[in-house]
Formats: C-alpha cells, structure tokens, sequence
C-alpha cells in the first residue's frame, strides 16, 4: 500500500487528497453558518464596565452637522417606530437582521433605541463576531430628544451658561427640533414636544454616503 | 486574526494595494508557467489538442474552493465576508458566450494577454487594443445597454442557495466531475495527438 | 495515465532563432501549475476577502483615457463613473490595477526563467500575419465586450466565482466553454 502511494506522481497525490477533502465536506454542513461565536467574556466584561464604548448625543450630532460621516447609525428599535421619527442618516435594523448585513468588521457603527437597552444588545452581539468599531449611543434617543431637539434653558443662566445655550439653540434648530427656554412659564413646557418632521434640512445628505466598495474583476 | 485579514483591519487600503501587486506576482507567474502566455496552447483546448485551460483552471478552482471550505469550517474564515458577485443571469449567460467567442478568434483572455505582452508576443499586444476598444465600445454603448446589463438580478447566490443542494456536497461533486474530467481529458488529448499524427504521414 | 511533462506544449513560434537564445523549456505540468494558481487565488481570498481579476484594471484605463479626453461626457456616463470614483483619489490606486501590474511583473519572471521571452507572433502556418492581427484586434475586441457585460472575465468570474461557487460564476464559465467551441470551427485555420 505504501509503495503505491509513493510511486504516485505528484499530482495523483493531490487528486487524492482532493477526493478525501472532498468527500468528507459532504458531512461538514455549511461554510456559511456563522451563528456560532467565542467570546472573550472578561475583556468584553471590562469594556462594559468602564463605558468604552459610549459616545454622546452631543458628539453624534456635532458629527452629522460637520458632515463627518466616517460612520453609520443604526436604529435598533421597530419599523414603526423608526417611520415616527429616526436620528437623521440612521438605518433602520432589527437585531435578528444585523449580522446579516454586509458589514465589515472595521466598519464604524453607532447604534442606539429608546434609551440603551436594545443598543447594548446589539453591541454585544456585534462585539462577540470581533467588530472593532461599535458604540452605544448613551441613553438613545430619549438623551437625543433631552439634549439635541428640546434643550432646556438652566433656571437662572449665568453668562457662561447662557452662551452654552445659544450654541445648543443652533444645534437643535438645525435637527428642526424645539428649544425650551422656559420664557413661557410652567404651561409652555407642559405642552407636548412635536417631534420635528423627517424632512431634513438640505445640509443632511438623505442616506448613508458610503464609498461604493467595488470588489469585482 | 480571523480572516479575511483586510476586512478585520490587519492593515489598511494603501497596503492592500501592495498586497494586490504581490498576489498579482504569483498570478501571473502561475499563468506563464503553465504557458498561458501563448495563444496557440490557449486556443489548443478548443481543438482537443491540448487541454492545459481545463486542468489548470479547474486544479485552480478546486483548489481554492477546498480551501475556502475547511478555513471556513473550522471557524477561521468568515466566508460571508469573501465578495460574491451578485448573479446577473442574462448578463452571465450572453458575456460569457462574447467571452467564449472572443477568446478562441483572438487567443488570449485579459489575464493571459498580459503576460504574451510581457513575453514578447505582438498578437498579444494587438489583443489588448482589441480589448480596449471592446471595453471603451461597450461604455460608449452602456446608456442603452444598461437594462439588459442589469436585467434578471439574481443577488449573490452560490450554487448551493440555487439548485437547494448542500455546500459540501457540491464540494465533492466539484471534484469528482474535475478528477473524472481530467481522466477524461488525458485521453481526448492521446486521440487527437494519435489523428493528427495518423493524418499527417 | 501518467502525465508528466506535458510534451504537446513546447511553442511553436513564427519567428527567426537567434543564435544566442536560450532555448525555451517546456512549460510546467498543468495541474501543478493549476494548484499553485489555486494556492493564489486561496491567498486572495484568506487576505483579502476578495478573488483575482483582470479586466476591471484595464476598464479602469479605458475610463481614464475617455475622462483625459472628454470628462464631461465620462461623468455623465454610469460605466466609466464606476471606475473613476468620485474623484478624491486617483482611480489608478485601485487594488486591480496593481494586481495586474504584479501579473505583468511575475509573468516576466517566469518567462525570463524558461527563456521564454522572445518578439513572437502566435499562428500557425497557414494564416498570414496580417489576418493574425486582424483577428487577434477582433477578438480581444468581443473579449473585452464580453467581459464587462458579464462583469468579469475569466479570473474574476470563472476562477474566482468558481471557487466560491457562484451560481452566476458557473454559469458564466459554462457558457465561455460553449461558445469558444462553437466558434473554434470557424478560425481553425488560425490555430491549426
């Protein structure tokens, strides 16, 4: 049996090895199943711990009025929750859908819900399937509706403050949002918070502007 | 480091283009290697003469699709990450017909004109003319092509998804049709030797 | 069943010996030669994520040609935008264009280890020279067509799509085989 399989030419060699390769993948099932996933549980532990992968209201909405869009957003909550109002530029993703897109493990993601939890959610599973760029954006869009469209102004502003303000005042206007100035007294702020209409303002390109990644011949 | 390495951010796009010039290095020796570098032994496997472009590109694709397989199994490679491109059916099927056409009249394919110019061959040259008009008619024309360019899309799909056969056992059946086609091969290319040397005493 | 070297591949060329010439070696074993290619190819995709290609880097010339000389009407045109990008970057530093230069540089290298490299013309004897080139013209001409209209050639769709086991891969290749041999009747006097 030895002899045999020394006298065989190199490439009979190899035709056999692929024979057995390949007879064996019949019992393997399929190369695609990437549901499994190893997690490195006490770095993953420490980096939940120190809040490493936060990232403030504030900063993401200083980003889209820059027009730094190195990054995606992404809506975690429902369809129709996501049609009532989205963070402008957000995609709209189910957990069970986001490891089916065609993300890159280096690619930039904010996620973000109602406040953090389905956020988190996300982050872990993109976490565990070794993405490199995830955050969370803290306390979601009810920090986003806090901060960024209805800003309240401080009871009695120092000049600091009231300067702070005015820079905020521009920020939510820009999102079409509300600013609280409290001027109208306990009833104006009692009134219900119309959250602006999903038509944005030109200066906020409508989609994701990502490099059209071409990887065919 | 899972793989593919580009995609989890071993290095960044300016390597990558290294990484293009070094794999290109090896494509192209392999290509000449085998003699690619000549359309008469390219053209041969349309006659049964010579069926060097069957065994080398099916050795190729056996090759790495096994690869690809078992990195993938053992949790290695993420394959859904490995660019399909996505199935345009008409596109496919009436391209690869041009393709099929174009290389047996002109001899070479992009690649392996490459290396009959860096080889010396004129016709390989002529043959790069050729393939930049047919490049630049093809533009020119798109704005009118572009439906049937993009007609019936299929998305990526593998054979698998397609005919509902498992992944692996499309592996095997890959290679028992390349190793019963190599078998089969030797013996096409001894009858056609044997006639042509038959025909010319 | 044993097949060694390959002794049907030694080249026939056209052209005058000179004298000092290495004389040409035979060429590799296809199947040796096949799974260095596949070794490539594997090396692409475990990298890169991505397979081998040809044709995109020589779109990507004709793309530039056409911008040097008529930019407007490249930017209106979907095909030639493709591939010059947005402008940011030069569409030249495109991962194809370099692996087709490296394609040139390693084909050299083999071809200079077998003394392979000589100022030839690929025929046989019973077509002239002129009609070689005609055809050559033409079929690089429908090559180039065809390639782009199936979005690879047959690096990028065969080898490649084949590997992965695209369903439009191997479709495409299928169809490539059927066509060459239907045609291979009407140029034979070229070959034969």
């Amino acid at each position: 049996m030895s002899k045999l399989f020394s006298n065989m030419t190199t490439q009979k060699k190899l035709g056999l090895l692929a024979l057995i390769l390949g007879f064996f993948a019949v019992f393997a099932g399929s190369p695609y199943e990437t549901n499994k996933i190893t997690i490195n549980a006490k770095d993953l532990a420490l980096m939940a711990q120190k809040d490493v992968d936060n990232v403030s209201v504030q900063q993401v909405a200083d980003w889209i009025i820059k027009g730094n869009f190195d990054f995606r957003i992404i809506d975690t909550r429902s369809p129709k929750e996501y049609a009532d109002y989205h963070i402008p530029m957000a995609q709209n993703i189910q957990l069970s859908a986001l490891l089916n897109q065609n993300f890159y493990p280096t690619d930039k993601l904010i996620l973000y819900s109602d406040n953090s939890e389905k956020a988190t959610q996300a982050w872990l599973l993109l976490k565990a399937k070794k993405f490199k760029n995830v955050y969370i954006l803290k306390d979601g869009l009810n920090a986003w509706k806090d901060k960024i469209l209805f800003p309240k102004m401080p009871a009695n502003p120092s000049e600091g403050q009231m300067a702070e303000f005015n820079k905020i005042k521009e920020v939510s206007k820009f999102f079409g949002g509300t600013p609280q100035t409290g001027k109208r007294g306990e009833q104006g702020q009692k009134k219900v918070k119309k959250m602006p209409k999903l038509k944005l303002p030109a200066a906020i390109p409508q989609g994701a502007p990502h490099k059209k990644r071409r990887e065919g011949c | 480091m899972m793989a593919p390495f580009y995609k989890f951010g071993l290095f960044g796009s300016e390597v990558s283009l290294i990484v293009a010039f070094i794999i290109g290095i090896g494509f192209g020796f392999f290509l000449e290697r085998a003699g690619f570098g000549s359309a008469r032994k390219l053209a041969a496997q349309f006659y049964f003469r010579d069926m060097a472009v069957f065994k080398v590109m099916f050795t190729a694709i056996v090759t790495a699709m096994i690869g690809l397989f078992y990195f993938a199994w053992i949790g290695w490679l993420n394959l859904s990450l490995v660019y399909l491109t996505p199935t345009f059916l008409w596109a496919d099927l009436v391209g690869g017909l041009i393709l099929g056409v174009g290389f047996v009249v002109g001899g070479y394919c992009p690649g392996t004109s490459g290396v009959a110019c860096v080889t010396g061959k004129i016709d390989g040259y002529i043959f790069v003319l050729g393939l930049f008009f047919g490049i630049f008619a093809f533009g020119e024309a798109f704005p009118w092509i572009e439906g049937f360019f993009n007609a019936a899309p299929m998305g990526q799909i593998t054979l698998s998804q397609l005919l509902d056969i498992p992944y692996g056992v499309l592996v095997f059946i890959v290679v028992l049709i390349a190793l019963g086609g190599f078998l089969l091969a030797e013996k096409v290319e001894k009858y056609f030797a044997r006639k042509d040397a038959e025909k010319a005493l | 069943m044993d097949s060694t070297l390959d002794t049907l591949s030694v080249p026939k060329t056209e052209t005058k010996k000179k004298t000092k010439e290495r004389t040409a070696q035979p060429y590799w074993n296809p199947y040796l030669s096949g799974f260095g290619l596949g070794l490539v190819l594997l090396a692409a995709f475990v990298i890169m994520g991505r397979g081998l290609g040809a044709s995109g880097a020589y779109s990507t010339v004709v793309a530039s040609g056409v911008n040097a000389i008529a930019p407007h009407h490249a930017a209106g045109n979907a095909f030639y935008e493709g591939y010059l990008g947005n402008g940011t970057t030069s569409p030249f530093k495109s991962w194809l264009v370099f692996e087709v230069l490296g394609l040139l540089v390693g084909g050299f290298i083999s071809g200079a280890l077998a003394g392979r490299i000589k100022k030839t013309t690929e025929k046989s004897e019973h077509i002239s020279f002129k009609m070689r080139y005609v055809y050559a013209f033409i079929g690089g001409a429908l090559m180039g067509i065809g390639a782009k209209l199936a979005r690879g050639c047959t690096s990028g769709q065969a080898l490649t799509g084949g590997a992965l086991l695209n369903a439009g891969s191997w479709i495409f290749m299928l169809m490539v085989f059927a066509g060459a041999y239907a045609a291979a009747y009407f140029v034979r006097r070229q070959w034969l």
